[in-house]
């Protein structure tokens, strides 16, 4: 099948490539790029056997890659499969997922790896890649066969969530890794400084009373990975920053030429420890604030149409690991992705099921089901004027291809069609219940946004279609 | 924030002191007053809740505030049954949405809720078509302690505005202290939070909320000017989790000592919201002195859940 997408908004970080043209796919591949200037030089033969997608007032990019996506196959099928899991990937305009070994049995032997890679390729809607476990069942004490886990394809190492707190083993692991050429995806959280934690700690930990991440637990943790990573030279990539602390570390640690990445979230970018609040009022000692439709938090730059006071107060949604930070944290963030101290936006897309959400606040899992909702919400920075979208569009491409060091996803001919259309400004409502994703864990759910992708295309074949699109 | 202060014209919930206004507040402290003479009478029962099911959902022990609550729905004539955590069906698995559904089902008008994690009374008022009151839930609110603190102190100093009330000792795990935080503030009395640092962590934590309050390490600089001392139950779990050095320190730094007792005058209430560890955090000397009302604040808690009890139903 021949697809002809025309006239869109070209984004091609890799290629440095921002204009207005026809995309010509086939066989599997970007066959051609037009510029709108000599889009008909190739005469008039095209039309036979092409479908035209009409792409005008969109923007066409290369598919997304999500470094850190929580897929749950196997052993967890009741919140994720990997076929509902790439399936909301494509929604959201992802065309490559890498899958956390936070599975049971974990990626920890190339026989479970094969497993899930034959599952993707089976069942799979767009590509999966695998991270191997850094540990045995990821339980902090050996080292899992990285060897063979490289060996059967593994683009990356990791335990998760779970925080490795034996330091000489990460030592260790990342250089056994290094040899390996492969990067160790940390998740960085102090357990005993974190233990108990349930959100943020701070002001509003403490009206809440609820026991607290300070973000010390994540600096801690960062400042450690770096100090091994500076010894082993090994790759360390650090998965899901969400403070200004950390972003400081990981600036000063590439200043001095440490190989050090980092990926940071969208609901860490944009929504702060004051979605715990919900509909409370956020106190400062005036009178009560009663049960307000707006949004009470102006200080935080938080558009009228991202409004936390949709949701009731301690709302297990919007328990997240690491937690949900504060506006500093946010803006620090931000900065970290336009000076590219931050490589990468990854979803840490971690979909639960109404068992392990529709409880109480401390024993609520964390996550947030993130595919379908990632790109809006990015593209609400865009919006506010904080990101450029040929940067946002960078850090969902090019960014996390160079933290795999694979060649950028790009649309110049011969590349593998993976791309995405999505509309910049069509305004949605988040529907959870209508996610293809089996988590509908989102606090988002109710929440205006503005940003919709209508076309997803993996390999040349559409994954994802909007309806009416 | 947004500036709207008009009341609702009904509460439904009591979950913390935190949408009660100083007028509300007065008003229940005022209701209080009549039901403790109801209490004083003979025959302590009125029939203002009559007919209604009040469930006491404890998921937590406490039999204080469980007995409490049961004089209190008594006293006002509305059917009260328990229902114990233990021993039931929530020890088999069942969540708390379903439990509180089949409590809806069975008739319950007002659940009681006692909680160890905190926030779980809104997730009880989210499912449940009824009134909800917090009778304490982790960390978070304790509003009828604070309600009753109120009318306690109210009640022996003629008032609460510009009062200088001390809060002692294990701040940051006390829901009782948090629910004091409002109702105080919101009557104009000034607080200051002392214990040591690690029982109440930054400072700066609780002004954003509380911009008034001020913290002290410092318990004899602290005494200095207060009008009330109100210490708070330090559990020994705390000091072996490395929260503090000994419970011998902490008695020498931050107890209510014979020593302080003598130093502070008759003139300063001392309040304790119960249980003690007598010794610990207050000694016995002070926890029986004259200017102590811990037993008064007891027998005012009946009369405080009456008032809200009635106020929810009425």
């Amino acid at each position: 099948m021949r697809y002809l997408i025309k006239n869109g908004s070209i984004i091609d970080p890799a290629q440095r490539v921002a204009m207005v043209g026809d995309v010509l796919v086939s066989a599997g591949k970007v066959e051609h790029v037009y510029d709108v200037a000599d889009r008909y030089s190739e005469g008039g033969a095209l039309n036979d056997d092409v479908e035209v997608i009409n792409a005008r007032g969109a923007v066409v990019a290369p598919g997304f890659t999500d470094l850190h996506t929580y897929l749950r196959e196997p052993g967890e099928e009741h919140k994720e499969t990997i076929a509902s899991g790439t399936r909301a990937a494509a929604h959201g305009g992802f065309t490559t997922v890498c899958a956390m070994p936070s599975t049971c049995p974990t990626h920890d032997t190339a026989a479970v790896v094969r497993q899930v890679q034959a599952i993707a390729r089976e069942q799979g809607h767009v590509h999966v890649e695998v991270i191997g476990a850094l540990t045995v069942g990821r339980e902090g004490r050996a080292l899992a066969d990285l060897a063979e886990l490289a060996e059967a394809g593994c683009i990356a190492f990791s335990d998760g969530g779970r925080p490795l707190e034996d330091a000489a083993l990460m030592r260790n692991a990342l250089a056994y890794a290094a040899a390996l050429g492969l990067p160790v995806m940390a998740c960085c959280e102090d357990g005993r400084l974190s233990a108990g934690w349930a959100m943020h700690e701070g002001a509003v930990s403490t009206r809440l009373g609820l026991p607290g991440f300070p973000a010390a637990a994540e600096e801690a943790r960062i400042a450690r990975d770096i100090a091994l990573a500076e010894l082993t030279g090994a790759h360390l990539h650090l998965c899901q920053v969400s403070t200004a602390g950390g972003v400081a570390l990981i600036r000063a640690a590439r200043e001095r030429g440490v190989h050090v990445t980092a990926e940071v979230a969208p609901h860490h970018l944009t929504l702060s420890e004051h979605w715990v609040l919900g509909n409370l009022p956020a106190g400062g000692g005036g009178a009560p604030a009663g049960r307000t439709t707006r949004s009470p938090h102006p200080e935080l730059g938080v558009p009228a149409w991202l409004d936390p006071t949709l949701l009731p107060p301690y709302h297990p949604s919007t328990r997240v690991r690491p937690p949900l930070r504060t506006a500093a944290d946010l803006e620090a963030l931000v900065e970290g992705l336009r000076d590219g101290t931050i490589d990468a936006i990854a979803t840490g897309h971690a979909p639960q099921s109404r068992v392990e959400k529709d409880c109480e606040y401390g024993l609520a899992a964390p996550g947030i089901s993130g595919l379908e909702t990632a790109l809006a919400l990015v593209l609400s920075l865009v919006h506010r004027g904080e990101l450029d979208l040929v940067h946002l569009v960078a850090k969902l491409t090019e960014g996390p291809a160079q933290v795999l060091d694979r060649s950028p996803a790009s649309l110049r001919p011969g590349a593998r069609a993976d791309l995405v259309i999505f509309d910049p400004d069509a305004s949605w409502t988040v529907d959870a219940t209508r996610f293809v994703s089996l988590g509908q864990n989102t606090p988002l759910h109710g929440q205006r946004l503005k940003g919709q992708v209508m076309l997803t295309m993996a390999s040349g074949r559409i994954v994802f279609r909007r309806a009416g699109f | 924030m947004a500036t709207s202060t008009s009341e609702p014209a009904r509460r439904r919930h009591a979950i913390d002191l935190d949408d009660f206004s100083a007028a509300e507040i007065m008003e229940i402290l005022e209701t209080t007053a009549s039901m403790k003479e109801v209490l004083s009478r003979e025959i302590k029962q009125v029939p203002a809740l009559r007919g209604r099911n009040v469930v006491n959902m404890f998921y937590e022990d406490s039999t204080r505030t469980r007995i409490s609550f049961e004089l209190a729905a008594r006293a006002l004539s509305a059917n009260i049954v328990n229902f114990s955590a233990r021993g039931s069906s929530v020890e088999k698995g069942e969540s708390l949405i379903d439990t509180v559904r089949t409590l809806q089902a069975l008739g319950a008008d007002i659940v009681v809720i006692r909680h160890s994690q905190s926030g779980a009374p809104y997730l009880v008022a989210q499912h449940f078509h009824g009134s909800v009151i917090n009778a304490g839930d982790g960390r978070h609110a304790h509003p009828t302690q604070a309600l009753l603190d109120l009318y306690t102190i109210n009640e022996r100093l003629g008032q609460l505005r510009d009062l200088q009330v001390l809060i002692l000792g294990d701040v940051i795990h006390s829901r009782v202290a948090r629910s004091n935080l409002w109702g105080l503030t919101r009557m104009g009395a000034r607080v200051t939070l002392c214990g040591p640092p690690t029982l109440i962590g930054p400072a700066h934590y609780w002004t954003a909320t509380w911009p008034e309050v001020t913290v002290s390490h410092d318990l004899d600089a602290a005494l200095a000017g207060a009008n009330v001392v109100m210490a708070l139950r330090l559990q020994k779990e705390r000091q072996q989790a490395g929260l503090l050095p000994s419970l011998r320190e902490y008695t020498r730094r931050y107890g209510l000592t014979p020593e302080r007792l003598a130093r502070i005058g008759p003139d300063v209430l001392i309040m304790h919201p119960g249980p003690m560890n007598e010794g610990v955090e207050i000694s016995p000397e002070a926890a029986t002195a004259p200017n102590a009302v811990i037993e008064e604040q007891v027998t005012n808690g009946v009369a405080v859940r009456m008032a809200l009890l009635y106020r929810l139903a009425g």
